[in-house]
This record gives structure tokens, C-alpha cells and sequence, in this order.
């Protein structure tokens, strides 16, 4: 008797608890006029992509008016702590995993209920994504944002230009870091000690942990222990990434360093100036804009993310995913809204695929013909099946920022590397203390 | 001490001086005062940006904290590195290109012009013309390796932490030696030219008529340009912002400014953030004081 009363009890909360959050949504006017306003990074070609599902959205939900704004990716960061510090957030907004967590973990952001979409459970949805690529968002069982682009880094090279320093691209690429440096070494091109022509060069800017970390790792290395609690983990790993990037520095080899053009961004011009460069899918896109000729050409091919030639762990460029986001503090209208925007949106996977190159990490789109007739998709594939997000934290930022200043350290201003990995320890200790 | 009958013309003109400030008066109390006073409520709370959890007193151990930190002692460093590679040479340029424009017949206008023009840029243009001057590829490598007859030498100005002292000095120099020239050249031009032609007549000779009676005259002058300019360099932000945005190490770079940017808007602490700023605001007031005694004391 007890049991079945227990049980009855149960049942009962429960059931009150669904109907509260129906009545929830149904004490929420869906029907008044609302405006949602978005903030998304400068991406030219996506955002005409999004003026045309947005306005396909708004015919079909005719009280919904969005403002759809962007702004230079670098300063969203900023901009989007300042504002939702100010109280004056917007209602949808997108950034990668690394700044989107501490949104999360302060919950100012708005937890999806799968009722809002017409699904029935959580799982409904998180089962459309490839496993981790939820990771950054999720939180105590709940799921915080959809991902936009999922993206990895392999190597984008020049042909010709290897052609031209007596290179074969097909057999003489390279699959290790050692092979790269020493093929950099003969594809570099010098005024005196000028470079003038960089065979390959690093992303540098906000890539740390993104391209750089994952050569610590492919050695046994770690940034963090798996506790989260200790900092830098493996001094023989980070000692040996360090010698690498002061031998590739000015002081040494003398192969390239921040201070010069990214190379993303002249690769494409196929002038002579870079032969190889680390890149997402997103590049080809940007590459057949820029120059079509170049594109359409056969002088150029993907090649995986180099591992150490005696590193047993397989360790490709880590993934940076964006996500768009609901702000949690406005009206339940706005929230329910902001939600149903985002998954007509990125319901949308191959358009985003077909016409801005963007990756959305779901099963249906990794297996549907438009991903597989993409160029040198597979190399992508090949490596994302085993790359996990780039490190993500409340604090992330400002760990990107040490790491990024203890390779400057070692590479710009010749300092030991055993000094600067003692340093830098030190700080990201800190930082995990704190968290 | 006498009082002013609130009837009397004293009073009346007191009473229009103080209309005439209040929104002056108004606008520092709600746009300066209030956020300084906020600022330094916030030092002694754990505040920190996105949290929505209510901040804690935690007394002075914002300050502790910042005090303790390398990272805050390195920041006093680059800046007080950059401040006296500045301000040093501005001070003393200024005086000497004031002279020059002041004491010129001809052409005075058009150095003045050239001199002053690099002062309408914005500040992260010329961060941004001068970035392109300093790539390696750049024009500063170009004509040192000319003068020096050393082609294909990299001088490395945005990587080893002497040229970029010097690099971002320079850019600093450039940007604002036109507004403090044109300061030093109003202040010589108000001095009386009785006086002038009164040393002439009584046989000065230049050196003379400069050393002895328009530099003791253009001592409120210099005294201002000194500090203004120094208070100017202590807060130096987007030359040094941008070079690192283009790659160049952190550590010369990181003044007190950067350094506050970074732990408010990266880190999100800004309590410690405000710590650092009553720092440099405190260290900013001495120096003035410093400053403004040892003048007086010379009068």
C-alpha cells in the first residue's frame, strides 16, 4: 500500500511539473508582435544566407521581426560581456566554446526546453549532433546552444609552389612536424634575412589552443589534469613544443612568427607568399570568392594535421565550435522565440554547407552527398573522428592568453624555454585556483 | 574674511559664476566623479562581470592580490619604461620646435602645419600606419638598411622588447608632439615683446634672450606640457593594444592600461581591474604633485 501510494505521488509530481510547463509556454502570449534581435560575427557570406532564412521565418511566424546585426568577430567577445553586464544582452547571439562557457556556468543564457521546438525530449535534439559536440553547452542535463560551425584545421598547400622547389605535393607533403619544418626550411624564401615567401606558417591570433596545443598532446602532454586541478602537465612534451616554436622563430630556423601577414589570408592569392596553411573547410569557400581561377584549379590540395614522428597518440587540430545561443534573461516570448529562430536556422545544415562552407556537426549532414562531394572533405572527416573541442573553461580567455605569450616568450624574445615553461605553469595554476 | 552681501555686485557675479559652471560642475560629478567614486566602492567587493551572484566585501584583498601579482609589477615596468621614453623627449621637442615656429619670419605656418598634423589621426590609424612602417618588409627596415648600408637586415622592431619600446615611443613622439609644440609656441607668443625688444635693445644675445627671459616666462608652460604629457603617456592604450593584436610579445608591451583592459574585459575581474586604476590614478596625482612643487620651488 505504501509503495502504490509512493508511487501515485510520484506520478502525480510529475505530471504537475509538465503541465506547469506547459502552462508555462501557454500563459506565454506567443501570438503579440515581439522583435528578436541577433548579434553575429561579420561573415559576408553567411549573413546573406541568414537574411534569407530570417525572412523566410518571419512570413511563416508573421509577429516576429528580427534585427539581425554584426559585428567584427574580434570585438563580440567584448562586446557581448559589456552588454549582458549591462543587462542589455541581445536575445540571440553566437560565439565559439571558448567564451561561450562562462555564459553558461553564469547562466545568463537560456536553457532549451524541447517542448518550445515540438519535441518531446532532450534527446530528441542532442541525438541529431555527433558525440562532444555539445559538450561546451551543456550543463546539469540541460543544453544551452546549437551549433552553427564545427571546425577543424588541416593544411591547406600549394602545388606549384612545391613543384617549383623540386617538390612532388603528392609524396613529398608532410605528415610529421619534423618533415615540416624541414620542408619549410626549403620552400622559405629570403630578402638577406627578410622573409619574403613562407613555406608554412602557424595561425598565431586566438589559435593557441586550437593548433598549437594538440602537438603538446600528440607527446603525452596535457594543459590541464583530468581533475581540472593541475596545470601543465608533462614537461617533456611542452619542453619539446617550445625548442620547436624558438627553432621556427626569428631566432632560430627563422620560418615565421606573428608578426607577419596570416597566412590565411594570402593563401588564397596563390602570389608566391605562403605554399601551406592551416584552415578549415570554411576556406574553400573563401578561396572560390577570392580567387575562382585558383579554386577551380588542380594547384592546390588538403593534407591531415602533421603528428610527431615518434608520437604514438593520435591527436589532430582540436575543434572550434560556434554556437548560437538564447539570452536567459529576457521574456519567456522572447526566449521561446530566440529558440524556434535558431533551429529554423540551423535546421538549414546544407545550405550552410553548400553556399558558406560551414560545417554543423550532424550525423545527417556528415553522411549526405553535399559533404562528400565537398573537396577533400574525407581529410577533414578522417581527422575530426578523432578531435575533441579546443579546451574550454570559464576561464579559457585567459589561459589562451598565457599560452599565447609563453610561445612569444620563447620565439620572439629567445628566453629559456625550461624559464618560460616554469612561468607559465605558475599562471595557468593560478588561473585553475581561482575557477 | 570678508563676505560677500548676497545684493552687492560680488554677489551677483558670484552667483552667475556659478550658474555658468554648474554644467560643467554637473557633468564631471555624473561622468567623472560618480564613476571614480563607483570604482572605488567596487575595489573592496569581489565583483566580477556576467556574474549574476550578489558581490561580497572582501576588505583590501583586491589590493593584496594586485600588489602581489608579477604580472601587475611587470605592467609598472612597461609603463613606467614607455612614460619616460615619451614624455622625456616631448617635453624638450616641444620647447625647442615652439621656438623654432615662434622665432621663424618665414614659412613658420606650414612647419607648423607639418608638425601638428599627425595629431588629427586617431590614435589607432597611426598605431596602424606605423605597424605597416614596421613590418619587416616595411619602409623602417628599408631606410635603416640604406643608411647603414645593410640590406636584408630584419631589426625586428615589433619583436625584441628594445625596438618595440622605442617603436611604440616613437609613435607616441609623432602623434603628439604638433599639440604640445602649439602649446609651447601660444605660451612664447604671449610673452610681452617689450620685453623683447627691450633685451635687444639692452644688446641680448639670442642664447641669452632665450635662457634668460623666455624660458624663466615660459616656466607655467613647460611646467603644464610636463605634466600633461606625462599624465598622457602613463595612460597610453591603443598603440600598445594594437601591436600586440599584430603579433608582438605581450610582456613589453602589457602598461597599466592594457593590463586593466585585459583583467576587466578578459579575465572579467573588475574589481581587481579598478584596483589597478586607483593604483595608476594615485601614482598619476603624486607625480603632478612632484611635479608641480619642485617648479614652485625653482620660483
Amino acid at each position: 500500500m505504501k509503495k502504490a501510494v509512493t508511487v501515485f505521488l510520484v506520478t502525480l509530481l510529475a505530471m504537475t511539473m509538465i503541465v506547469a510547463k506547459g502552462q508555462q509556454e501557454s500563459a506565454t502570449d506567443l501570438s503579440a508582435p515581439v522583435t528578436i534581435v541577433v548579434w553575429t560575427h561579420d561573415d559576408p557570406n553567411r549573413s546573406v544566407l541568414e537574411k534569407e532564412l530570417i525572412a523566410e521565418f518571419t512570413k511563416q511566424n508573421p509577429n516576429v521581426t528580427v534585427d539581425y546585426q554584426t559585428y567584427p568577430s574580434g570585438k563580440m567577445a567584448e562586446l557581448l560581456t559589456v552588454a549582458f553586464s549591462a543587462g542589455e544582452g541581445p536575445d540571440v547571439f553566437n560565439q565559439s566554446q571558448s567564451v561561450i562557457r562562462q555564459f553558461v556556468v553564469e547562466g545568463q543564457v537560456s536553457a532549451l526546453d524541447p517542448a518550445w521546438l515540438g519535441y518531446r525530449s532532450l534527446s530528441d535534439i542532442t541525438s541529431r549532433y555527433i558525440e562532444g559536440s555539445l559538450e561546451a553547452v551543456s550543463l546539469d542535463g540541460d543544453i544551452y546552444g546549437m551549433p552553427l560551425e564545427y571546425t577543424n584545421l588541416c593544411c591547406y598547400l600549394n602545388k606549384r609552389l612545391f613543384r617549383e622547389a623540386g617538390l612532388d605535393p603528392e609524396k613529398d607533403y608532410p605528415k610529421t612536424w619534423e618533415e615540416m619544418m624541414d620542408i619549410s626550411s626549403k620552400l622559405v624564401k629570403y630578402d638577406g634575412e627578410i622573409i619574403v615567401s613562407r613555406g608554412f606558417d602557424f595561425r598565431y591570433a586566438t589559435y593557441y589552443l586550437m593548433e598549437m596545443l594538440p602537438m603538446v598532446e600528440q607527446l603525452g602532454g596535457k594543459l590541464v589534469s583530468d581533475d581540472g586541478k593541475t596545470a601543465v602537465i608533462g614537461d617533456e612534451a611542452w619542453l619539446k613544443f617550445f625548442n620547436y616554436m624558438k627553432e621556427w622563430g626569428p631566432n632560430g630556423r627563422n620560418l615565421g612568427g606573428p608578426t607577419y601577414v596570416s597566412v590565411s589570408k594570402v593563401f588564397d592569392l596563390n602570389d608566391g607568399q605562403v605554399a601551406m596553411s592551416e584552415s578549415g573547410l570554411y576556406q574553400e569557400s573563401r578561396m572560390r570568392s577570392a580567387n575562382p581561377s585558383f579554386y577551380e584549379s588542380d594547384d592546390w590540395m588538403v593534407i591531415p594535421y602533421p603528428q610527431w614522428k615518434d608520437s604514438d597518440l593520435r591527436v589532430p587540430c582540436h575543434v572550434s565550435c560556434h554556437y548560437y545561443m538564447v539570452n536567459g534573461n529576457v521574456s519567456m516570448a522572447k526566449q521561446i522565440w530566440g529558440w524556434r529562430l535558431v533551429n529554423f536556422m540551423l535546421s538549414h545544415s546544407e545550405e550552410y554547407l553548400k553556399r558558406v562552407n560551414l560545417v554543423q556537426p550532424t550525423h545527417e549532414l556528415f553522411e549526405s552527398e553535399t559533404f562528400k562531394n565537398m573537396p577533400y572533405s574525407d581529410v577533414f572527416k578522417t581527422d575530426l573522428e578523432h578531435a575533441t573541442l579546443t579546451y574550454y573553461s570559464a576561464n579559457s580567455s585567459a589561459i589562451l592568453e598565457k599560452m599565447k605569450q609563453a610561445v612569444e616568450a620563447v620565439m620572439l624574445q629567445n628566453q629559456d624555454p625550461e624559464s618560460v615553461l616554469k612561468n607559465f605553469r605558475r599562471q595557468v595554476q593560478s588561473i585553475l585556483d581561482e575557477e | 574674511m570678508k563676505k560677500h552681501n548676497s545684493f552687492s555686485i560680488e554677489g551677483q557675479k558670484a552667483r552667475w559664476g556659478w550658474f555658468f559652471v554648474a554644467p560643467a560642475i554637473l557633468f564631471f560629478c555624473l561622468f567623472s566623479l560618480y564613476p571614480m567614486l563607483n570604482a572605488l566602492w567596487n575595489t573592496f567587493f569581489n565583483v566580477k562581470l556576467l556574474s549574476l551572484k550578489k558581490p561580497e566585501f572582501v576588505g583590501l584583498k583586491n589590493y593584496a592580490y594586485v600588489l602581489s601579482s608579477p604580472d601587475f609589477w611587470s605592467s609598472v615596468k612597461a609603463t613606467v619604461i614607455f612614460t619616460l621614453s615619451s614624455f622625456i623627449p616631448l617635453t624638450v621637442f616641444s620647447l625647442v620646435f615652439g621656438l623654432i615656429i615662434t622665432t621663424r619670419k618665414k614659412r613658420h605656418q606650414l612647419l607648423q602645419m607639418l608638425i601638428y598634423s599627425p595629431a588629427v589621426l586617431s590614435s589607432v590609424v597611426a598605431a596602424l600606419i606605423w605597424l605597416l612602417l614596421f613590418d619587416p618588409r616595411g619602409i623602417a627596415n628599408s631606410l635603416v638598411n640604406f643608411l647603414m648600408r645593410t640590406p636584408g637586415i630584419d631589426h625586428k622592431w615589433l619583436t625584441e622588447p628594445a625596438k618595440l619600446y622605442m617603436a611604440t615611443a616613437m609613435i607616441y613622439f609623432w602623434k603628439y608632439i604638433g599639440y604640445f609644440t602649439i602649446i609651447v609656441a601660444t605660451g612664447v607668443a604671449k610673452i610681452p615683446t617689450s620685453v623683447l625688444e627691450a633685451a635687444t635693445i639692452d644688446g641680448a644675445s639670442v642664447r641669452q634672450t632665450i635662457g634668460r627671459i623666455i624660458m624663466p616666462l615660459l616656466r607655467p608652460t613647460t611646467m603644464m606640457v610636463s605634466i600633461v604629457a606625462m599624465l598622457n603617456c602613463m595612460k597610453s592604450f591603443s598603440t600598445q593594444y594594437l601591436f600586440t593584436q599584430r603579433g608582438a610579445p605581450n610582456a613589453p608591451l602589457n602598461v597599466l592600461t592594457l593590463n586593466i583592459y585585459k583583467t576587466a574585459m578578459r579575465d572579467r575581474y573588475i574589481s581587481r581591474a579598478c584596483v589597478m586604476s586607483f593604483i595608476l590614478f594615485f601614482f598619476m596625482m603624486i607625480l603632478t604633485i612632484v611635479r608641480m612643487k619642485t617648479s614652485e620651488s625653482k620660483e
